[in-house]
């Protein structure tokens, strides 16, 4: 089975594993919250709802588990994740739609940047090993890769937003503005991202620069980067495709497996900011109760991240000619 | 997991072979030796202190704190006083006594989660890589999905149905959720030592599985496991107390994220409490930052490579000499240029004889190390004519390589040695005191070298083509065409299909893939070409036909070799002369066939009587007592003494210079006559 192939079947096991997660973990919580909640539910609101509930849950007393369990998982392949009771009559796929580009623009585009410059620094640190880089990064980046997200988030809202008044403080953007596609609310936007993006950029690119500095290290150790000094290649050539490339490899796999912890930061972060993304909304579905929102919000986190994942293994494949070949 | 990850990262990139040196060391190591090295570690002493002093503050709260931290009844909202060092809060409680209090029960998570997750990633992790077979599948396969998931948000969702999560409940799922990590790190590892001897010795002994697993694989992977109960105890602390801000905790708890979760709640940030929040933020960044600094000093102190280690002239003995400004080789990959006494280009070049391609004079290197620098090689002095054929032979430790990559400049980890003294003289230049730019240009062109491992050897991410190119790109301004054609035409020389030039390298055979880099040593048919061990990884009839096949091209090519070997025999009919090491000094220089006839020095004699001859009748095969000394702390006397059956009173009285004896020298006293 091709590296590739193998990966996509990780894929799949594992986000049938969370569905499973999502359906059990109310059944199996003393008090049984899932019926509880139903019975809160009948009566407060119409039949549909209720339905929809039903729906999200898998609840149906007529019903075994594990038809109910069956019923559920065919309503997951076809995107029926219920109904909000926050935004109801929404869809909660009609919320996740709306909170999912503000976590990707404002997440994604820092945990790409925090990795690309992560990497190339901790490269350099290596690379230069002994030196000022070298002796100064390790001690300020283990304390920042174990610094809690949060707090970081509030102490830049009370030094830039209150302190300095230079940026605002919550919100993903001005709620006087209308969501549009224009120079003025996209500078906006940008605007309210600056402080939640510095704040995930900070706390998370430490690992990066640390895992690849070590990882470079070993790999500057190795017979073949001798070799390439033997051949008499010029620095930038020995650093980039001999030391970088392989040391590369390990921290796209830590790419992969940090990527939980990068997500529970942000959603912090959001949280913190008020920031519209699928983060704060969770936090916010937790809240309210609002139980079909916050399992499809948790779903939709899984895809994202194993989507993220399959994208890290991808890069894997087409760096390491080893995995392209059947094993 | 970016947090634990940081400790654990050598292991990621550690290929699965394993940190051997490292086991060894904590294995074998006392409590005592790793207090020593952790107070010698800068990060792992600021980690203890703090982790002490929180400890304290756990245990007697009582004691330290001033006032009791949930009674309101002070003025809300005061500044920091002489009364409340860091003020009250809005409900009039006292801050300074509620983040005393509040140490316990971050403490105690971590402590516990650590714990939990610990046992449970040494249960999976073991048992995975030890059994083996579908075992392994399943709980590997378990690992990576749990491993995957975001965990957050999964604890999130169960806090959410169960309000108000108690200790108990937090620290169970915390626990339950945050293994994973470790036991991938603890399974590969494990894999790794169920190759290792004294495994193997263990189960030959008849031993039962979990007496191995407790008593042969545990131990040794206590760096591991401390990596794992720190990895796990960030991640405790930073989740639970983000659980707790987010009011998923018991908001009547004493903690610092429920000390968050009330300032947020009362806006402290924007009403002028600031240290309301700041306070238990910064203890919780300060609980982190001790288990991340530990984590990283264990790091530092287990795996030596990622020190740096500095030669310490001061130690250097006073025999030595004491150069002002070597070439220091301790920092890969690229040596800082020599401080003082910078070479003129006209100091650098000297005349030499028309035949000698090399000569090395009085060279010294000595790499540094806990105990102090120790000289490698000592004195070493040798001349290689035109197409001569050079093989340096002697045990392990002898210094063989070390002299090899001295000579090749190529110092730096792993042989990080520096060059104290002495010259190499090449192309009437003194390499010694080329700068690195300079030796690019002598690179390859000129002096190429071939790597005992070829599968280490060539970059694994790169074709052989790419290989074969970025060579000739650094030296020459040949076209591409003409790079082609000369890589197909170097590939045939050593009889490998030039369709091989778009292989990678681990789609070689080992015997190809030493072909195709003895292939790239001859693109530019240099003068001399350094060959370190090249056919130890093959079986014996791919050694032979290999041996063969280098002398064909040598006697066709004309350059010069010197080859490095521990095998007597392989090059007994190849080589013109041999030089036999001992210790970091030349033990005897003589014609292969002088040496092979009459070996003059008791150390050659026994690495003789140690190899069986092809022809020659058939004799008891002796080897030499014990192993070569401890560089560190070389003999006073002859170095071979303590191993030799001649040994007399004045071996061991001073140190024995080198004596001609018929053209050949040899470092003994019984030849001092010259016989």
């Amino acid at each position: 089975m091709s590296f590739v192939l193998r990966r996509i079947g990780f894929f799949v096991v594992t986000l049938w594993a969370a569905v499973t997660l999502n359906f059990f973990i109310p059944r199996l919580m003393p008090g049984n919250p899932a019926q509880a909640m139903m019975a809160r539910y009948k009566g407060h609101i119409n039949p549909q709802a209720i339905h929809a509930l039903e729906i999200a849950f898998g609840v149906n007393n007529h019903q075994s588990l594990l038809s109910s369990y069956f019923t559920y998982l065919g309503n997951i392949f076809r995107g029926r994740l219920g109904v909000s009771l926050t935004f109801f009559p929404d869809a909660v796929t009609h919320d996740v739609k709306q909170a999912l580009p503000w976590t990707l623009l404002l997440v994604g585009v820092t945990t790409i940047l925090a990795f690309v410059l992560g990497t190339f620094i901790g490269l350099l640190a290596a690379w230069k090993r002994g030196g000022w880089l070298d002796g100064a990064l390790p001690p300020i980046f283990v304390i920042t890769s174990a610094f809690p997200y949060f707090f970081l988030a509030l102490l830049a809202i009370w030094l830039f937003a209150i302190k300095l008044g230079w940026l605002p403080q919550s919100g993903g953007y001005d709620i006087t503005d209308n969501v549009s596609w224009t120079w003025g609310f996209a500078g906006d936007a940008l605007k309210h991202a600056v402080l939640p993006a510095m704040t995930i950029l900070i706390t998370s690119i430490g690992a990066w620069i640390l895992t690849m500095r070590n990882n470079t290290i070993s790999v500057l150790a190795e017979d073949y980067v001798r070799m390439a000094r033997a051949k008499g290649l010029g620095p930038w050539r020995v650093m980039w495709t001999y030391a970088g490339r392989n040391a590369i490899l390990p921290n796209l796999t830590g790419f992969a497996m940090s990527l939980g912890f990068v997500v529970s930061g942000a959603i912090l972060v959001e949280y913190v900011f008020n920031y519209p993304g699928v983060g704060w909304m969770f936090l916010q579905s937790v809240e309210n109760q609002d139980y079909a929102l916050m399992q499809g919000l948790f779903l939709m986190i899984v895809v994202t991240v194993l989507t993220a994942i399959l994208a890290a293994d991808a890069a894997t494949a087409i760096l390491d000619p080893r995995t392209r070949d059947t094993r | 997991m970016s947090a634990s990850s940081v400790g654990a990262t050598d292991q990621l990139a550690t290929p699965p072979v394993g940190p051997a040196p490292v086991v060894a060391e904590i294995k074998h190591g006392r409590w005592g030796d790793l207090w020593r090295a952790i107070s010698r570690n800068k990060k792992a002493l600021i980690g203890v202190l703090l982790l002490l002093l929180f400890v304290v503050l756990a245990i007697f709260p009582g004691q330290i704190a001033p006032y009791n931290p949930s009674a309101e009844i002070f003025t809300p909202a005061l500044g920091p006083s002489r009364a409340h060092w860091l003020g009250t809060t809005s409900y009039g409680q006292d801050i300074y006594s509620q983040v005393i209090w509040g140490t316990r029960l971050s403490l105690v998570i971590a402590l516990a989660v650590g714990g939990i997750a610990t046992v449970l990633a040494v249960l999976v992790g073991v048992s995975a890589g030890y059994l083996g077979g579908a075992t392994d599948g399943v709980l590997s396969l378990v690992t990576d999905v749990i491993l995957v998931l975001p965990i957050f948000p999964l604890i999130i969702v169960i806090a959410a149905y169960e309000k108000n999560a108690g200790l108990l409940t937090l620290v169970v799922v915390l626990g339950v959720l945050g293994w994973s990590y470790g036991a991938r790190q603890l399974r590969s590892q494990t894999l790794s030592l169920r190759r290792r001897d004294f495994l193997e010795s263990a189960l030959v002994r008849g031993e039962r599985k979990s007496y191995i697993i407790l008593h042969e694989i545990l131990p040794t992977m206590t760096s591991l496991i401390v990596a794992t109960f720190l990895g796990a105890a960030i991640y405790a602390v930073l989740t639970a107390a983000g659980l707790q801000f987010i009011g998923l905790g018991d908001p009547n708890s004493q903690s610092w994220g429920t000390m968050l979760y009330w300032a947020e709640n009362n806006e402290a940030l924007n009403a002028g409490m600031p240290l309301w929040a700041i306070a238990p933020g910064v203890c919780i960044a300060l609980l982190g930052a001790a288990f991340a600094l530990l984590n990283y000093a264990f790091d530092e102190i287990s795996s030596p490579a990622l020190r740096v280690r500095k030669l310490d002239r001061r130690k250097i003995p006073a025999s030595l000499p004491q150069r002002e400004s070597p070439t220091s080789g301790g920092e890969p990959p690229y040596w800082p240029p020599p401080s003082a006494g910078k070479p003129s280009p006209g100091s650098a070049a000297v005349p030499m004889g028309e035949g000698t391609v090399l000569k090395v004079e009085d060279l010294t290197v000595a790499y540094a190390a806990d105990g102090g620098p120790v000289v490698a090689v000592d004195h070493v002095d040798l001349e290689l004519a035109r197409g001569e054929f050079l093989a340096i032979v002697g045990e392990s430790g002898c210094g063989k390589s070390t002299l090899l990559y001295s000579i090749a400049r190529l110092l730096g980890s792993p042989l990080p040695g520096e060059i104290l003294g002495g010259s190499i003289l090449f192309q009437g230049r003194n390499l010694v005191l080329l700068e690195e730019k300079e030796l690019r240009a002598v690179r390859w062109r000129d002096l190429s070298v071939v790597m005992q491992s070829a599968m280490n050897a060539l970059n694994p991410v790169l074709t052989v083509r790419e290989q074969m190119r970025d060579a000739c790109r650094a030296h020459s301004n040949m076209s591409n065409k003409e790079i082609e054609a000369r890589s197909r035409e170097v590939l045939r020389l050593v009889s490998i299909d030039p369709v091989h030039l778009r292989s990678y390298p681990h789609q070689l055979s080992g015997g190809m893939r030493q072909r195709a880099m003895i292939a790239m040593a001859l693109l530019f048919t240099p003068d001399l070409v350094i060959m370190d061990e090249p056919t130890s990884a093959l079986d014996v009839v791919a050694q032979r036909s290999l041996m063969v096949q280098i002398k064909e091209l040598q006697e066709q090519l004309g350059f010069a070799v010197i080859f490095v070997t521990h095998d007597m025999s392989l090059v007994s009919h190849f080589s013109d002369r041999l030089l036999v090491m001992y210790a970091g000094q030349v033990a005897e220089l003589s014609n292969t066939r002088d040496l092979f006839d009459r070996p003059l020095h008791p150390y050659s004699q026994g690495l003789l009587a140690a190899f069986p001859s092809v022809h020659g009748p058939k004799v008891q095969l002796l080897g030499i007592p014990g192993s070569p000394p401890d560089l560190a702390k070389p003999p006073a006397g002859c170095r071979f003494a303590p191993r030799c059956p001649r040994v007399e009173a004045r071996c061991i009285a001073a140190p024995v210079p080198l004596y001609n004896v018929n053209g050949s020298v040899v470092r003994c006293v019984h030849h001092e006559d010259g016989r």
